[in-house]
């Protein structure tokens, strides 16, 4: 480990535990998906989640806001514990941000109503004020020309982006991404990453299932490599892309860079 | 042409295409010929139709319409004739159509809350719920909704019978195997006061409200607007309740504007018409140039854009031909029935009305031969329970599974995305997964308002006394049977037609704009 790492690692050790993952199961019918993970991602840590389709990175990141239910090991985010109390998973729910592949903007409201609806029905924010903040929101992924339109009427880059200024409209501490660039085009790809670049720059906790190797190696704090529902590897970008220490990540990387 | 350097490639058909092969032309063609020979056909048919009546000693025509019916009907708002009241054939023929519309209308609303409810059990997570939905919707849906009407027929006539004593509350709730009767609330002499003063109070309520909501949007936070609007609203009510006499004064000016609209010489009548008819063209032809400006100028007008043109033009023209030769009686007939609307409307305002709104009557039963419920009381037939009951299980059958469909049509990201925004179930329901839902289901749900305004005319066999029973009747009585189809097709188109203009403006204000 070099020196840079070393000092990466003690710095992050110093600081709060935002996700605390410990021996997590889950179960989809006979299939286990998740076979007891161990994960902890830091205050303004970006954590970039790697590995084959198939090997849990999805499934584990839902199972952080309750999309899925895991059957075993605990979750802790931000020190509140994910259990099936309503209260507990509103409050998580309500600070975790999240990124979806598909976009899964609504389509029959306007982008203005898509980033406003969860401030005013979840925060009860009064509605000029949350669409005065849904303007800067766009302002700052770099399409407020587009407020007034519909998500069908926009491209996949700019509903991608849509989609993270109506995540970031909740104020959240945390913001999951399940691979937000693999429904794109080659040229939207760029315009994606640039704003979670500027995510991350802006300290922002982030957790991101990705394929973007770039994007993995300029922007992550630490690394983890999935495979077949386990963690094989926890590292730096540095580690992973200069000295890989498991067979299996030395293949999967040889095979995707 | 000479600059185009590919001139001399390009093959010259000259320019314009002679008339046999012209696309345009042919098209309007064809298009009037048929229209042409549809009519030929239903005129012969017609024509055709006159010969043989005549021939048989049955009038032609719709003369029979003022007849008396001498025959009693089992239920609806007028069922004996009497000498205030008289029974003729065209006032049967209303309260059969009276009795279809509000048994479709209830059937429409009932079915549609049952089938809702149904088709989202079928969906939750409660296994009871899930499976007992399940069993409803297979059991009712694949049973002939006929014989669920008969089979409720034969359990309701198993019901008690019917004497002066018959409860569950004598005198007030009569249940038996006659039917079921209840008091009766009607509309009283101050009706039309009463909504008139609403309306005025509800305007001023409206403004207020809105101005609410803008101070929520401005401040946030939940400041209960509905809960005081509708605080408001129950005030109005009472007010109007009251106060309503001083709507008195609308009487005196609708009988003013009665006496000037009757007092309209034809001709003046024909000529407004005449002018609505071309300006409407007129009008209809200018908005169609504006569509094919562009910004660069004036899109060149193709040989189909003036046969639109022309046809709007003519199509004015013959209305014009009708108003003043064709069918003058047209427009006396507007002047007159005009004037009588707002005589009517000047008669229910008029002075010594405004007392209570609505008033209420105790059932009583009529003492005969046999004792049967009398007119005072809200009473529904067997029949029209039976019907009832067959129409809206089986209909709502229908309606869950298509509300079903449409819940399931939208994805399952559309409710995640919703939960990790920090919606709870209910607001991801109502924000979220039902307005996309409920573009699936209207035209589905469409065709079953109009399939049980249709199936109404199974009343005929449980004898409910709706349009096509009665019409029956009256074609039993007078043989008169096309021009009594002829009534019941331009009733029912009217009604399905209505249905769809509904579903049809829902539909197009819930769609999604794609680009």
């Amino acid at each position: 480990m070099s020196i840079a790492d070393q000092a990466l690692t003690d710095d992050l050790a110093a600081r709060r535990d935002m996700i605390v993952c410990r021996g997590v199961k889950k179960w989809f019918g006979d299939f286990q998906a998740l076979r007891g993970v161990d994960v902890t991602v830091k205050d303004r840590e970006v954590m970039v989640v790697l590995g084959p389709s198939g090997s849990g990175k999805s499934t584990l990141i839902r199972c952080i806001n309750r999309l899925e239910v895991h059957q075993e090991g605990d979750i802790v985010v931000d020190g509140v514990e994910l259990t099936n109390d309503t209260r507990n998973i509103e409050k998580i729910r309500s600070e975790v941000g999240m990124v979806f592949q598909q976009f899964n903007l609504f389509p029959h409201l306007t982008v203005l109503d898509n980033i406003t609806l969860a401030p005013i029905w979840v925060r009860k924010k009064a509605k000029a004020e949350a669409e005065r903040t849904a303007m800067e929101l766009l302002e700052r992924v770099g399409i407020p020309e587009q407020a007034a339109k519909f998500p069908g009427q926009l491209s996949g880059g700019q509903q991608q982006r849509v989609a993270i200024a109506r995540s970031l409209a909740m104020e959240p501490k945390i913001m999951l991404f399940d691979e937000p660039t693999s429904a794109l085009d080659p040229e939207m790809i760029a315009e994606v990453l640039d704003v979670m670049k500027d995510l991350a720059r802006g300290g922002m906790t982030m957790m991101v299932v990705t394929h973007e190797m770039g994007f993995a190696r300029e922007v992550a704090d630490r690394l983890v490599f999935m495979e077949s529902g386990d963690v094989v590897e926890v590292g730096t970008p540095e580690h992973f892309f200069t000295n890989p220490k498991e067979e299996r990540t030395k293949l999967f990387l040889s095979q995707i860079l | 042409m000479t600059d185009n350097p590919n001139a001399a490639s390009v093959i010259q058909l000259g320019g314009r295409p002679p008339i046999w092969r012209n696309a345009a032309v042919l098209k309007w063609t064809v298009q009037f010929a048929v229209l042409i020979a549809v009519l030929g056909v239903f005129w012969f048919l017609i024509a055709e139709a006159r010969t043989n009546l005549s021939a048989k000693g049955i009038p032609v025509g719709y003369d029979w319409l003022d007849d008396p019916a001498n025959f009693q009907l089992a239920e609806g708002i007028q069922t004996v004739d009497s000498p205030e009241r008289r029974l003729t054939m065209s006032r049967a023929l209303w309260v059969g159509m009276v009795n279809t519309l509000r048994i479709a209308a209830l059937g429409i609303i009932f079915a549609t809350i049952i089938g809702v409810i149904v088709g989202i059990s079928r969906l939750s997570k409660n296994y009871v719920a899930r499976r007992f939905s399940s069993v409803y919707v297979e059991t009712l849906r694949n049973i002939p909704v006929l014989v669920q009407i008969i089979l409720w027929l034969a359990i309701l006539g198993s019901l008690g019978k019917l004497t002066a004593d018959t409860g569950p509350i004598p005198g007030w709730i009569i249940i038996s195997q006659k039917g079921i009767s209840l008091p009766r609330v009607f509309l009283a002499d101050g009706f039309y006061q009463f909504v008139s003063l609403l309306i005025v109070l509800s305007i001023g309520i409206r403004f207020i409200s809105r101005s609410w909501r803008r101070r929520q949007e401005r401040e946030g936070g939940d400041q209960r607007v509905g809960l005081k609007t509708f605080g408001l609203f129950v005030v109005a009510v009472v007010v109007s309740w009251i106060a309503n006499p001083v709507m008195g004064f609308l009487g005196p000016i609708f009988d003013a504007i009665s006496d000037g609209w009757g007092a309209i010489p034809q001709g003046l009548m024909q000529t407004l018409l005449s002018v609505v008819a071309i300006g409407a063209a007129v009008a209809w032809i200018k908005r169609f140039l504006n569509s094919r400006r562009t910004p660069a100028g004036m899109a060149k007008l193709i040989d189909d854009d003036w046969f639109r043109m022309v046809f709007a033009g003519v199509a004015s023209l013959i209305g014009v031909w009708v108003l003043w030769r064709g069918w003058p009686g047209l427009s006396s007939w507007m002047v007159n029935s005009g004037s009588d609307f707002w005589g009517v409307l000047g008669d229910k305002f008029g002075d010594g009305r405004g007392a209570m709104p609505f008033d209420a009557m105790r059932p009583t039963l009529s003492e005969g031969r046999f004792v049967n419920y009398g007119d005072t009381g809200l009473t529904l037939t067997v029949f029209y329970a039976a019907l009832f009951l067959g129409l809206v299980f089986y209909t709502s059958s229908f309606i869950a599974e298509i509300v079903r469909g449409g819940i399931l049509a939208v994805p399952a990201g559309q409710s995640e995305a919703a939960a990790a925004l920090g919606l709870n179930r209910s607001q991801a329901l109502r924000k979220v997964v039902l307005p996309q839902a409920f573009r699936v289901i209207m035209p589905p749900l469409g065709n079953q308002y109009l399939n049980i305004t249709k199936n109404t005319s199974l009343g005929i066999a449980v004898g409910f006394s709706e349009i096509v029973q009665v019409g029956q009747t009256v074609y039993n009585k007078n043989s008169q049977t096309l021009a009594v189809f002829s009534i019941y097709m331009i009733f029912y188109l009217a009604c399905s037609l209505t249905i769809s203009l509904v579903v049809n403006s829902v539909n197009r204000r819930l769609a999604i704009v794609e680009r």
